[in-house]
């Protein structure tokens, strides 16, 4: 095994988070009310702050600073899957999303737990109750959308149309990722998605939504994006980049 | 329509030895939604232990000033309503200091008025200005496995004061620097 697909995959993970929760953060002052708009900020912190353990991780591979990562690179180099970077979209769309990638990870961390990799299996243990909060928070609330109003219903099944090609681009395996299964450093993400879709299928269902036929993802690369991405790195870096790296404040 | 959700008071129970205390309120369509935004508006700091929420409209409350006017005590149900157990709540101090609702026990009864009748006799203390009775069916409260996702992270968390960082020497020096600092002289 060779670290550098460890490094690719930890930088998958990193940059998923990161960008998850930046667009979760956009909602800051704007959710549909009050109690909600303080609960899904605090979403999207924790999601940057797993983020940060994914990129002091990747800095201990590559001695590459975090900040680095997120301020100063371009989108093509950005390794997130497009689900994450589409634009926040309605408050069905964005809690939807939420949810779709908390079940991924609640099925993800029990596992990533069990890495072989002592680091790796650390910082699951570390966000994994968190995630059960988060799962828990956002199935509810996609249980009362979808169940809710005609309105509500329908911006749901209309979030899930849109979204669900994109979510199965979770479970595309990385060019290299099979040598981090075989040993036992990754779990499958074919095993992950199995699990996934049993759980997503009957909650998306109980709640009264039609998850779509289609089993192939939307995107295959996480090197190819949305110009979305573009557009949030350039509101995101914007502060940053206004001086040279590494400048004190 | 209205679209305004009902308002939960919510209770947190800080230490083993306090008991459980009025945080505030919350908005929700339902009691479970009440406790998620419970924990998410007071519970993003250490310590917390146990969290109730409470439908509004579930509590019957008396303020001493209320009392001594005995009207009440005739609203009460038919005697042969079930009889259920009512949690008791006071607020006792001196009404210019910081004091909570607190939780200080429980009555069997079968009706609000009956609880508060038996609260005001198994509870009586001196400075109790605000007494709350609730049927303990419609408090929800998280459960013992709640903890490790509900409050255990919150340990975790750094919460630095404003103060910490320190953004005004850091300006005064960057503005000298230039010659924009007037003289305080």
């Amino acid at each position: 095994m060779t670290n550098l697909s460890l490094v690719f995959k930890i930088l998958a993970l990193a940059d998923d988070e990161l960008i998850l929760g930046h667009r979760n953060s956009e909602w800051a002052g704007h959710a549909p009310i009050l109690e909600e708009d303080i609960a899904f900020a605090n979403l999207a912190l924790d999601e940057l702050g797993h983020a940060q353990l994914w990129y002091a991780l990747y800095q201990e591979f590559t001695d590459t600073e975090p900040d680095y990562l997120v301020f100063f690179r371009g989108a093509a180099d950005y390794r997130n899957a497009q689900f994450v970077e589409l634009p926040k979209g309605d408050w069905a769309f964005s809690m939807l999303r939420q949810y779709l990638f908390d079940t991924y990870e609640s099925i993800a961390l029990p596992q990533l737990v069990k890495s072989s990799n002592a680091r790796i299996a650390e910082i699951a243990a570390k966000i994994r109750p968190e995630e059960m909060y988060h799962l828990r928070h956002t199935s509810n609330w996609v249980k009362r959308l979808g169940l809710g109003t005609a309105e509500s219903h329908r911006r749901m099944q209309n979030a899930l149309d849109e979204l669900w090609a994109y979510a199965l681009q979770l479970f595309v395996p990385l060019s290299d990722e099979q040598e981090l299964i075989d040993a036992k450093v990754m779990p499958d993400p074919r095993v992950l998605q199995a699990e996934w879709e049993s759980q997503v299928v009957a909650h998306l269902s109980a709640s009264g939504l039609i998850v779509p036929a289609t089993r192939e993802p939307i995107a295959t690369s996480r090197t190819q994006h949305t110009e979305y991405l573009t557009a949030l790195l350039a509101e995101m870096q914007e502060v940053a980049r206004g001086e040279v790296y590494g400048v004190e404040w | 329509m209205d679209s305004e959700w009902n308002r939960y008071e919510v209770f947190e129970k800080e230490r083993v030895d306090l008991p459980h205390r009025n945080a505030g309120s919350v908005h929700a369509p339902d009691a479970e939604m009440a406790l998620e935004n419970a924990r998410d508006l007071f519970v993003r700091r250490p310590n917390c232990l146990s969290l109730w929420v409470i439908p509004e409209h579930a509590i019957f409350a008396k303020t001493a000033q209320e009392l001594q006017d005995d009207s009440w005590r005739d609203q009460e149900v038919p005697h042969n309503a079930d009889s259920e157990i009512y949690l008791v709540f006071q607020k006792q101090g001196q009404i210019a200091r910081e004091t909570y609702v607190a939780h200080v026990g429980q009555v069997e009864a079968s009706s609000p008025q009956a609880a508060m009748r038996a609260a005001l006799e198994t509870f009586a203390a001196k400075n109790v200005f605000v007494w709350w009775v609730v049927p303990e069916r419609l408090v929800l409260k998280s459960e013992a496995q709640d903890a490790p996702s509900m409050f255990a992270p919150a340990h975790a968390k750094k919460y630095r004061m404003h103060a910490y960082y320190p953004v005004e020497p850091i300006m005064r020096e960057l503005k000298s620097a230039q010659g924009m600092l007037e003289s305080d002289g």
